[in-house]
């Protein structure tokens, strides 16, 4: 039995399409839901999935025809398994949607305008190509952004003919099978490698590795550049003793563990009371937006952290509603999956204010970069044991007391002087007094 | 507002082959449920994109010259005709689920993001509107500051669907050189000509390299982000 692809409704005021261009050929097994054929309307692609696993039998409507709504554009045979064409090898192909690295598939001379997305080369280059069977996948670009140019193909042809004199023939099926797989609109992988390298006057040096941004690494280069350049950061930084924190995470650090399962680090203490400053101080827990500043009802702490990655900031959404074996156990889990990668996009999201923990040595204290669009950034620097001046009876000692340095960068359109030093001067005194319930 | 609205992510300056991948991905996220809707604002680079169906006499000059000039030209699998990308002009990418949302329209879709777009002009001080016929956001001439000449365009839409999940979307002409729209025929309309919102506010764009029109230039990018952000949020999330 055989199963009819009509053109689906697309919308109300939309009558007709316009076959722009099938992904699959006559004779080719596709998969459920898999994209056959892209239609046109107005300003809209719209693919078209198999409504049904199975081989396309017979395609109706060809490209650059106008179907009406319900007009049947190709018939799926459902049992057929085997592919009819006489080459099988296109069948396997993955479907158009596969992912950025999927190879890309042969048959460039049967599809230029496949070809002409799958590799860049300029007009020139392309017509030499088609006119020699050459795939300019093969050909190593020079041009802008790593384009192939007329040279490149003469170059490589060139190359061709010392390297095998008798060329060797490319099996017929793979140079006529009806392929129209490659990736439609996925650029590949290697013309994202093949970026300019930016330019600061530097040459490259013989023995230089020249390593590509990932697109994370991008995202996260832009995003500083931007917070910079938005917001005027200030700097602050208050010592903290942490004494009477570590007495307390002493006494319970093994029953929190028996309770909980999890250890008890010192995060949860400074995130527990940056939340509670927070809320005495809200000029910091902030967005401008436009002309005006608007101090936000919910308190959401972004926790930074270091994956492999990148940079990621999890969110302990409504930091202020939970108990610090509640921040202590959230924080555990965020960072458990930074760590597996398992965060999804709203953990990511809407976070009001940021501590920053890098917790490695070698790190007396140093000013974050602001977490756009909040106006605050608090960072932790390491623990560590100092001589500090006490008074004891009414007299100056010396003494030894675990210390910290909390640096603080604040948005100085949004807040000024007073409030940030008060901000940050509540959070110590918070930490010192060490009132925690556990 | 549905139970997860929209959200919106400034990505910065991001080249056109890498924003298509960004965009793959997020498609394929969307219909596996993985996320939700999402908007992606970004900027590009300077970039010509020619469609399958591009009339070649859409383009002025030749790709190769264009290259030269430091115009990336790049030939993308959609229908639709030439497009031009540059820093200053503000493009919105939503990846929204059509279905989800119980909007299977892709008309609707396209005058939903004009209606985003026409808002967030307006609280700028622009006014816009729609032409009958041609998709796409104009400057409302009758009540703007030079209500003679042909219509003026500002920003450009065209979008893609994928199992109802859309992809490519609008862009905006914020701040950046008009004279890059010389070398092709925008959309393929060609008794239209193209505007920005620095022109429509009597603003320097980027054709002047004077420090002070510079962070002119890049507040108002930020203002017309946000303003956009916010009425696109409203509008699409509805």
């Amino acid at each position: 039995m055989s199963i009819n692809v009509e053109l689906p409704s697309l919308g109300e005021s939309v009558y007709e399409g316009t076959v722009a261009r099938w992904l699959v050929a006559e004779g080719e097994i596709v998969e459920v839901d898999q994209p056959i054929v892209e239609v046109t309307t107005d300003k809209v692609d719209a693919e078209i999935p198999a409504p049904s696993a199975g081989m396309i039998e017979k395609i109706l409507a060809q490209e650059g025809s106008v179907v009406e709504v319900g007009a049947v554009l190709a018939i799926i045979d459902p049992e057929a398994k085997e592919n009819a064409a006489p080459s099988t090898e296109p069948a396997s192909v993955p479907p158009t949607v596969a992912a950025p690295s999927a190879p890309t598939a042969t048959g460039s001379q049967s599809a230029p305008s496949v070809s002409s997305e799958a590799a860049a080369a300029t007009p020139v280059a392309r017509r030499i190509a088609e006119d020699s069977a050459l795939d300019l996948r093969e050909v190593q670009g020079t041009g802008s952004a790593g384009r192939v140019t007329k040279d490149d193909v003469l170059r490589h042809q060139e190359k061709e003919q010392q390297a095998a004199p008798i060329a060797p023939i490319a099996p017929i099926a793979a140079a006529t099978a009806p392929v129209a797989q490659a990736p439609a609109q996925v650029p590949p992988r290697a013309r994202e490698a093949r970026r300019p390298a930016p330019n600061f006057g530097y040459t490259l040096q013989p023995g230089d590795k020249v390593i590509p941004m990932t697109p994370m690494r991008r995202i996260i280069a832009d995003h500083m550049v931007y917070s910079k350049r938005t917001s005027p950061h200030v700097g602050t930084v208050a010592e903290v003793d942490l004494s009477g924190v570590v007495r307390l995470r002493n006494k319970h650090k093994n029953s929190f563990k028996d309770t909980y399962g999890i250890s008890l680090t010192f995060l949860p203490f400074i995130v527990h009371a940056v939340t509670r400053a927070l809320r005495e101080f809200p000029a910091l827990n902030a967005s401008i937006v436009e002309d005006a500043i608007i101090e936000k009802q919910d308190v959401h702490v972004g926790v930074a952290a270091e994956t492999e990655k990148g940079l990621v900031v999890p969110v302990v959404r409504h930091a202020d509603r939970l108990s610090l074996s509640g921040t202590a156990q959230t924080i555990n889990d965020l960072a458990t999956r930074a760590r597996t990668k398992k965060l999804s996009a709203d953990d990511l999201k809407g976070g009001t204010f940021t501590v920053s923990n890098p917790g490695r040595q070698g790190n007396l204290y140093g000013f974050a970069i602001i977490n756009q669009p909040q106006v605050g950034i608090l960072r932790m620097g390491e623990i560590a044991k100092r001589a500090v001046v006490r008074q004891l009876d009414g007299e100056d000692v010396i003494v030894i007391r675990t210390m910290m340095y909390l640096a603080l960068s604040y948005d100085h359109r949004a807040v000024d002087g007073a409030p940030a030093n008060g901000f940050l001067n509540r959070i110590g005194e918070i930490l010192e007094a060490a009132e925690f319930d556990l | 507002m549905g139970d997860s609205p929209l959200s919106v992510e400034w990505l910065g300056t991001i080249g056109y082959g890498e924003a298509l991948a960004l965009q793959e991905a997020a498609v394929a996220d969307r219909v596996a449920g993985r996320t939700g809707d999402r908007l992606f604002l970004l900027e590009h680079p300077a970039v010509i994109t020619l469609g399958r169906s591009t009339d070649p006499g859409n383009l002025h000059e030749s790709p190769d010259d264009l290259r030269a000039a430091g115009v990336e030209v790049f030939e993308v699998g959609r229908g639709g005709d030439v497009t031009y990308h540059a820093p200053g002009q503000l493009v919105g990418y939503p990846i929204l689920d059509l279905d989800a949302l119980g909007r299977r329209d892709v008309h609707l879709h396209l005058r939903l993001l004009e209606q985003g777009l026409i808002e967030a002009l307006e609280t700028l001080g622009v006014p816009a509107t729609r032409v009958e016929g041609w998709t796409g956001v104009f400057v409302d001439r009758s009540r703007s500051a030079r209500p003679e000449g042909p219509e003026r365009k500002i920003a450009s839409i065209g979008v893609g669907i994928r199992r109802w999940v859309t992809f490519h979307g609008f862009a905006l002409n914020v701040s950046l050189d008009l004279r890059g729209f010389d070398a092709i025929v925008p959309c393929g309309l060609s008794d239209v000509q193209m505007t920005s919102v620095a022109a429509e506010l009597g603003l320097a764009g980027r054709s002047s390299a004077s420090p002070s029109d510079a962070s002119a230039r890049e507040a108002l990018d930020e203002r017309v982000r946000n303003a956009v952000a916010r009425r696109m949020g409203v509008v699409l999330s509805g």
